[in-house]
């Protein structure tokens, strides 16, 4: 997603510097780059303004849902019931649900004329955290259950026989789990950080409001402004390298 | 074991401190933390929002109203649709065609018109259809005839929305002698952008192909194209007319009236008219808009009541 | 009253019967050991005790109290009693928090936690491991680390199941170390599951057999070894000589025993005309190369069929009459010159021979 979405402004980018009238196309392109730097090292508040809003949103998005996912994944593994097989398969299939899917319910839902209207959460952070703990959850649902489900079945029994309760015993396979539910976590946050559609979508990309990185270089690389983009693309990047090392460090463990 | 207690209750403020600022503000903005200000929705069309003017604007009647003002940036339809699903407050369009329903079915109310331009068509410089300095009828059959048979080097690219601007370019072709919906399965010539104003400009401008668009954000596009005006002359059927609507709390129970009413009161304002008639002269050399209080070109019948104020 | 009993115990694991009419009777303070070969349902009895398991007829009392009863707080129960399994299974965390853990779960004093995990530490001889990840320990170290865990929160019960089965000779002793010194200082019961026949002697106070899941005997190490009380568990101590007869005469308990028209000499209270079993323990047995005269009852004159060596033993086949199996020391099988078909004397006493039924 994130590599169509350089790729996209790369190329956008590329064909504006065709029109570079004066002064040849590599020195527009090489400018471009000059000014998105810039912008980040002054620390230009629109750039501030949008990072700072993408993690926000993103993060919440992330901790509401494991709040939601840890405990319902928990009470989905430990407990046998029939169809729970076909359950687990239907929240897998719901990982890579399209972004503009979950915006198209999330509209329908929230929108002034649906059932929930009454919020009046149109375009507002809000529903952008509310579409991407939709969006989120099935990878943290899923990945969490898969994070249990690797965990000795034995260790539950360990647990029980030195004295823990029900409830301990659970808390115990979900310490053993703990790197591999990290996991879940971290890349249900690669998803919603470098998601366009929902944000699009439900959020409007209003300026200083519901503007994040990825609409924003959206908007931007479209009507050919790139070097907002460009430094935009560079943070969004690095955040995702960031979230690469993360997950690996984890998964090493 | 007090390693992972620490932990939770890192994670647990750092939630808090997430929510409380998603609610109220972010570092880099201007808004006070206190209270979250009333929240004043409009939806407006692409060729409005990709010249800069709401930029210009907004800032001015947010400090005026005291209110948080959200632009939402949408074709003419869709504009529309997002006010009657009661998500925006007011509405700006350009399209009598789709203007009329709305207000006959009672959504849109206290129309005023607040500035209007003209459509020009801009191509490649090496113009191989031979537009240059023609009138619209023959304008669009030149193209279209050109595009036909030579589908690689005469091109043009339509917005493909519900936009005011694709309303004027159907009727421009109808003028022409097309059916519109013909011109679209007529060959790979003709394509569609599906996207707002701008985006459709750069489009055009990538494929060196023929564009309708409206004057000011033409301009406001200057030194990022390559395609040059060929088809600039103020008529009767290149005139473009913005138009603002409050929409009806009586069909949307939700729609703040008041609020849009000050709004659209303040657009035909004295003060911002001559604003609207000034952006853009210092960057561009000339306006971009004409406030529709300006008598050089008669744009609507009906002015003096279009100025008056709404109670 | 027992600490713990079983009464009537049943357990299927789809459709297949694993444990039988298990009755059991475990006193305060007493090792007890549950032998039998793999598979015989030592584990399940186990769990069972434990209750990890519910059984599927049959009553379990703990301390006086029907724990199979549905009011009854298992947890509270389960509390008291501790679970080593044969293949112990560490958190990942390190050594101490492992130990801590069960006392934390009991929601100890922080104090008290780190004082009883200290001391289940010193216990084991593993408090220099203190800090390690309890994950890249060696089998012997985690079986030690499983057994402190077991031990940190002072159990009135401990359940050992197969304790050094799966390590080597060096980190056996060691856990007999500690198990050594566990009893020596506390008063915990302990059941110890082991297939290690010599490991239940030394151990244990008294002994249970299990196989194909029936208890088939319970007594001291010396009354299941000496006098297995049927074939089955005889075969399993390790009686190799297992001589059927009928006995043809009686003089007070001195029975003679026919043994393939041969005669034996033993000490049994059962009757002229019963079908027994004459069990002799092959280290019982002697082997001379010209007929002694001793106090034995039995003499017998026989060919080596077989020998095999067994470290600083040997083990002796001899058919004489009926087929004999003879344990002496290398030097002594030096000494003798034995060779295959040599001929011999085996002798063994009248008190060395457990008499059973048929």
């Amino acid at each position: 997603m994130l590599t169509v979405l350089l790729g996209r402004s790369l190329v956008a980018f590329l064909a504006t510097s065709q029109i570079g009238i004066e002064g040849g196309d590599l020195n527009e392109f090489v400018q471009g780059f000059v000014k998105a730097f810039q912008l980040i090292i002054t620390l230009d508040p629109q750039v501030v303004d949008i990072t700072w809003r993408t993690l926000a949103i993103a993060l919440s998005s992330c901790i509401i849902s494991t709040v939601l996912c840890l405990p319902l994944g928990s009470l989905i593994h430990f407990r046998r019931f029939p169809g729970k097989r076909i359950l687990i398969n239907i929240v897998q299939t719901f990982y890579s649900i399209p972004t503009v899917v979950v915006g198209l319910l999330v509209f329908i839902l929230f929108s002034r004329i649906g059932p929930f209207g009454v919020f009046n959460l149109m375009f507002t952070p809000t529903i952008m955290v509310i579409g991407q703990v939709i969006l989120v959850s099935p990878i943290v649902l899923g990945l969490v259950i898969s994070a249990l489900s690797g965990v000795d079945k034995g260790l539950f029994e360990t647990a029980s026989s030195l004295g823990a309760s029900r409830v301990q015993a659970v808390f115990q396979v979900i310490r053993e789990a703990r790197y591999a539910i990290l996991s879940a976590v971290t890349m249900g946050f690669g998803r919603a950080i470098s998601e366009v559609g929902l944000a699009l979508m439900v959020g409007g990309n209003i300026r200083g409001f519901t503007r994040v990185i990825t609409t924003a270089i959206s908007l931007e690389t479209s009507k050919g402004d790139v070097e907002l983009s460009i430094a935009l693309g560079a943070i969004l990047i690095f955040m995702a390298l960031l979230v690469n090392i993360v997950l690996n460090r984890l998964q090493q463990k | 074991m007090k390693r992972s207690k620490i932990l939770f209750a890192l994670v647990g403020l750092l939630l808090i401190t997430l929510l409380a600022s998603i609610a109220g503000c972010a570092p880099g903005a201007e808004y006070p933390v206190a209270q979250p200000k009333a929240r004043f929705k409009i939806a407006t069309t692409t060729s409005l929002y990709d010249t800069g003017l709401w930029y210009y604007l907004e800032p001015i009647f947010e400090k005026k109203e005291n209110v948080e003002l959200d632009i939402v940036y949408a074709g003419t339809g869709a504009a529309l649709n997002q006010g009657k699903s009661g998500n925006v407050d007011a509405v700006i369009v350009h399209d009598p065609d789709q203007e009329k329903p709305f207000v006959d079915e009672g959504w849109g109310i206290n129309k005023r018109s607040f500035a209007y331009n003209f459509f020009m068509i801009a191509g490649p410089s090496t113009d191989p259809a031979g537009i240059k300095g023609l009138e619209p009828v023959a304008v669009f059959k030149k193209i279209a005839e050109g595009g036909m048979k030579d589908p690689n080097n005469i091109k043009f690219v339509s917005r493909g929305d519900n936009s005011g601007t694709q309303g004027a370019e159907k009727r421009l072709w109808a003028n022409a002698g097309y059916v519109y919906a013909d011109i679209e399965k007529s060959g790979k010539w003709h394509t569609e952008a599906g996207q707002g104003m701008g985006p459709t400009l750069m489009m055009a401008n990538e494929q060196n192909a023929y564009v309708l668009c409206d004057g000011s954000t033409f301009t406001s596009y200057k030194g990022k194209l390559a395609l040059v005006s060929l088809v600039n002359k103020p008529s009767e059927a290149t005139l473009n007319i913005y138009n603002a609507y409050a929409i009806n709390p009586a069909k949307v129970k939700t729609a703040q009236i008041k609020v849009a009413n000050d709004f659209i009161n303040w657009l035909i304002s004295p003060d911002v008219q001559k604003m609207i008639g000034q952006y853009g002269v210092k960057e561009f050399g000339g306006p971009l808009f004409y406030p529709i209080s300006d008598p050089t070109y008669p744009a609507i019948p009906n002015l003096t009541d279009n100025m008056k104020p709404v109670q | 009253m027992a600490l713990i009993e079983t009464v009537n115990i049943f357990q299927n694991y789809d459709g297949r019967e694993v444990l039988k009419n298990v009755n059991l009777k475990i006193d305060r303070a007493e090792i007890f050991a549950l032998i039998g070969p793999t598979g015989a349902g030592k584990t399940t009895l186990i769990r069972i005790l434990d209750l990890l398991e519910a059984p599927y007829s049959g009553r379990l009392f703990f301390d006086g109290v029907d724990v199979t009863n549905p009011g009854v707080d298992q947890l509270e129960v389960r509390r008291r009693m501790s679970y080593v399994q044969q293949r112990p299974l560490v958190f990942t965390m390190n050594v101490y928090d492992n130990i801590a853990c069960g006392l934390r779960w009991r929601h100890m004093k922080s104090a008290t936690i780190k004082r009883k995990t200290e001391e289940a530490l010193e216990l084991v001889g593993m408090t220099s491991y203190k800090d390690r990840n309890a994950r890249t320990l060696s089998g012997g170290e985690t079986q030690r680390v499983a057994i402190a865990r077991a031990l940190a929160a002072g159990p009135e019960v401990l359940f050992l199941d197969e304790p050094t089965a799966n390590l080597d000779p060096v980190s056996t002793s060691k856990i007999e170390e500690v198990l050594t010194r566990i009893i020596r200082e506390q008063k915990t019961t302990i059941v110890m599951a082991t297939h290690d026949m010599s490991q239940g002697q030394r151990f244990a106070g008294r002994i249970g057999v299990l196989m194909n899941g029936e208890v088939l005997q319970i007594g001291s190490p010396g009354d299941i070894f000496s006098s297995p009380g049927n074939r089955e568990v005889a075969e399993f101590v390790g009686v190799d000589n297992i001589l059927s007869g009928v006995i043809v005469d009686k003089d007070n308990s001195l029975v003679s025993i026919d043994v393939n028209g041969r005669f034996i000499q033993a000490i049994s209270d059962y009757g002229v005309g019963e079908k027994v079993n004459a069990l002799i323990r092959p280290e019982e047995i002697t082997l001379s190369l010209s007929q002694d005269i001793s106090s034995a009852r039995n003499t017998f004159n026989g060919r080596i069929t077989r020998i095999f060596p067994l470290g600083p033993l040997v083990r002796i086949e001899v058919a004489c009459g009926f087929p004999l199996l003879v344990v002496i020391t290398k030097r002594s099988a030096e000494d003798l010159n034995l060779t295959i078909g040599k001929e011999v004397y085996a002798t063994f006493k009248a008190t060395a021979i457990h008499i059973i039924r048929s």
